[in-house]
């Protein structure tokens, strides 16, 4: 339907709905300046719901991503309950006989790779000095030929290098780095206990400083040869994890089906998928869909999947996906006041003509409908602006993304991106707000009309 | 074909009351040429609201075409809405023609309203506005069209539906007297050739002298209701 083409001879009013809409139509061109400020209005209210959007989703995904590479992988095999007391760094639930499982793994062809995780206080000598920085952290011991293909530490180590088997080495952050005043080849001591409670004394050098985009592994992760682990915590070969990579996409969308037969080809058994095994306690609430872990009877070993251990982060998101829907709520009453009041002064500066349609039988559902249709034509032109614009936003969010590292800097608290935040296209949530705007620009158009037409034909064409 | 029968209208507005009607009583045959003529504030609008069906009377009875309109309707009512959309046709004081719409397009809508063929609609359309002298002006809007022009586009608005009826409040009130002249001339020979009923009030005496049939309002109640030769 062409909107302005009044100076078409050929083209004549068509009957029913198509009359309203043609009328509707013009009336938009008739107060330009007020339909082009609502419509702007609209349009920045629906750009910017967009981009957030983006953003979002961004966070999200870079989430997701970031505790796979760094953290968890797309799966991991733990001791009975461990994921529950991992905040702990408990040393007595643990895979006992790690190898039975990694080979059953590798003969399938699924990428593991064991961990031991446990807590200490790295305590670094910068040599000539007298101070001594220290810090209790993190500590993972890891294969230095298997992490790689479970992780992407390796790739993260910007200075220095990543490290070999068996070596008294130990990658740091950059970030702890700085703050301990720590340097490569500094000589650190680390302050445990033993997998039975004793104390142990760790001497390693820094071979390497890493940076992930992972902010809460750089906060508080060293990391070590697997061995130096083991010998040191005598864990006589147990690990506290085998983390494991699976082909997928999007982390958290793997079958973790193959991994559940490797296992039992190797008479490694897991207990069925739902959660419904021989311990209540295990029968854990798990966000998003049932059945994502498996506990061992036997082995006391379960696997769990992507989505249960990250169960807090995305729990986190939710969070944020509520103060999203604040905003949104938030640019809605924007949109919803701007429209009504545009469209209030439509109606009442137009009384006299609506008082005379109604004269000449034009019903209420009628008048009605013009006006929904002229409140949806400005929401669909802003809404088609704010699109452009958005689309803009997106583009460069997705191109460049923001960078949040200057605000994040003293935040202490558990996100899972760096600095650059990335957006994500979407075009259906795109299409959705445009069109969500036009609609609800045509149902705020109802509460003037819904005035007017209270009001009697003669009082209407009495107006002015 | 319409009859008006003891028709009481009160305002209250406040404390003061006015009575607008105060039992009036008036039969339009079809064809009629017909003035409600009185000073300002004898009721002309009133009377014409009531009958056009976009106001309705505290008391008395009014029957269009045999359809008895009662007053507890309101004027909202779904029966009034039709009534008005198909039957009767309003020429108003001050045109009101719709701003955005061509000449063609604001008679063309009150067809449109009728749910009419496009091809009906135009060849009705255009007759029409050939016929109220509008020829080759069909797609100017209302502001490019002088006062006369603008309420040539109104009457051929309130005739394009063959109406029962159609009602002029001060029609010329808005016009000088020349162009208010040829309103009436125009008004007058489409009840001649067509035989379109109009019921057109004024308090102008010129106007008046066109009339068939003159019926002078005062306070409220009809003083004389003469047939007479129109100029
Ligand atoms: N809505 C109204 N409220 C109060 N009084 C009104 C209203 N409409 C008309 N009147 C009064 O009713 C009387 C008749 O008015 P009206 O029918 O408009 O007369 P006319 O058209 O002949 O000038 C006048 O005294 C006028 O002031
Ligand atoms: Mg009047």
């Amino acid at each position: 339907m062409p909107v302005q083409d009044d100076l078409q001879p050929k083209r004549r009013p068509h009957a029913g709905p198509r009359m309203l809409i043609r009328l509707a139509a013009k009336n938009l061109t008739r107060y330009r300046r007020r339909t082009m400020i609502t419509a702007s209005a609209i349009a920045f209210g629906v750009a910017i719901f967009v981009a957030m959007a983006s953003l979002l989703e961004g966070l999200i995904a870079e989430g997701d991503r970031n505790l796979a590479n760094y953290e968890t992988g797309s799966a991991a095999l733990t001791g009975q309950g461990y994921w529950d007391e991992r905040e702990q760094y408990p040393l007595d639930i643990l895979i006992e006989d790690p190898a039975s499982i990694l080979d059953a793994l590798d003969a399938a062809d699924i990428a593991a790779a064991p961990r031991v995780g446990f807590r200490g206080e790295l305590i670094v000598h910068y040599d000539p000095y007298p101070e001594d920085g220290s810090a209790h952290l993190s500590m993972y011991g890891i294969n230095p030929e298997r992490d790689p293909r479970v992780f992407r530490i390796d790739e993260a180590v910007t200075e220095g290098r990543y490290l070999e088997a068996d070596e008294h080495g130990l990658l740091i952050s950059r970030w702890l780095a700085e703050r301990l005043g720590a340097e490569v080849g500094f000589p650190v001591t680390i302050t445990t206990r033993t997998r039975d409670g004793f104390h142990q004394i760790m001497d390693l050098d820094i071979v390497g400083i890493y940076e992930t985009p992972n902010p809460t592994v750089d906060r508080r992760t060293v990391f070590m040869p697997l061995e130096i682990a083991d010998s040191y915590l005598e864990m006589q070969g147990a690990v506290t994890a085998v983390h494991l990579a699976l082909p997928e996409a999007v982390p958290g969308t793997a079958d973790l089906e193959p991994v559940r037969a490797a296992l039992a080809q190797a008479g490694i058994t897991l207990e069925p998928a739902g959660g419904d095994g021989p311990d209540p306690d295990n029968n854990r609430d798990v966000p998003g869909e049932s059945g994502a872990q498996d506990h061992g009877a036997a082995t006391g070993v379960e696997l769990l999947s992507f989505d249960y251990m990250t169960a807090e982060f995305a729990a986190a998101m939710e969070l944020q996906e509520a103060a999203f829907g604040v905003i949104l709520f938030l640019l809605g009453v924007i949109a919803i006041v701007g429209i009504s009041n545009t469209m209030l002064m439509a109606v009442l500066e137009r009384e006299r003509e609506i008082g005379m349609m109604r004269a000449i039988g034009m019903r209420d559902g009628e008048i009605r409908s013009m006006f929904v249709l002229e409140a949806a034509g400005i929401g669909l032109l802003g809404g088609a602006i704010g699109l452009l614009i958005g689309a803009g936003l997106v583009g460069y969010l997705a191109t460049y993304g923001i960078d949040y590292s200057a605000m994040l800097e003293g935040v202490e608290m558990d996100f899972r991106f760096d600095g650059v935040v990335y957006g994500v296209w979407n075009p259906e949530t795109m299409l959705t707000t445009a069109i969500g705007a036009a609609a609800l620009a045509g149902v705020v158009a109802l509460i003037p009309v819904r005035r007017i037409l209270k009001r009697s034909v003669t009082e209407s064409l009495r107006q002015h | 074909m319409i009859n008006v029968t003891d028709i009481h209208k009160e305002y209250i507005d406040g404390e003061t009351s006015v009575r607008a009607l105060r039992g009036v009583s008036l039969h339009i045959a079809k064809g009629e040429f017909l003035s409600i003529a009185g000073p300002s504030g004898s009721g002309k609008t009133t009377l014409l609201n009531v009958i056009g069906c976009i106001d309705t009377a505290d008391s008395g009875g009014l029957s269009i075409d045999g359809d008895r309109i009662n007053g507890a309707h309101g004027v909202s009512s779904r029966a009034l809405i039709e009534i008005r959309r198909a039957k009767i046709g309003f020429v108003f004081q001050s045109f009101n023609l719709i701003p955005v719409l061509t000449a063609y397009e604001n008679v063309a809508m009150a067809l449109s309203l009728l749910g009419l063929a496009e091809s009906e609609i135009r060849e009705r359309t255009t007759k029409i506005l050939t016929e109220v002298g509008l020829a080759g002006m069909e797609d100017r809007r209302p502001a490019k069209l002088s006062g006369g022009q603008q309420q040539r586009v109104a009457v051929a608005r309130a005739l394009v539906k063959d109406p029962l009826i159609v009602l002029a409040d001060e029609p010329t009130a808005n016009l000088d007297s020349e162009t208010g002249e040829a309103i009436l001339k125009l008004m007058k020979s489409i009840n001649q050739r067509i035989g379109t009923t109009f019921v057109f009030s004024t308090h102008d005496q010129m106007v008046m002298d066109y009339a068939d049939r003159l019926c002078r309002l005062h306070d409220g109640l009809i003083e004389s209701d003469e047939v007479r030769r129109s100029a």
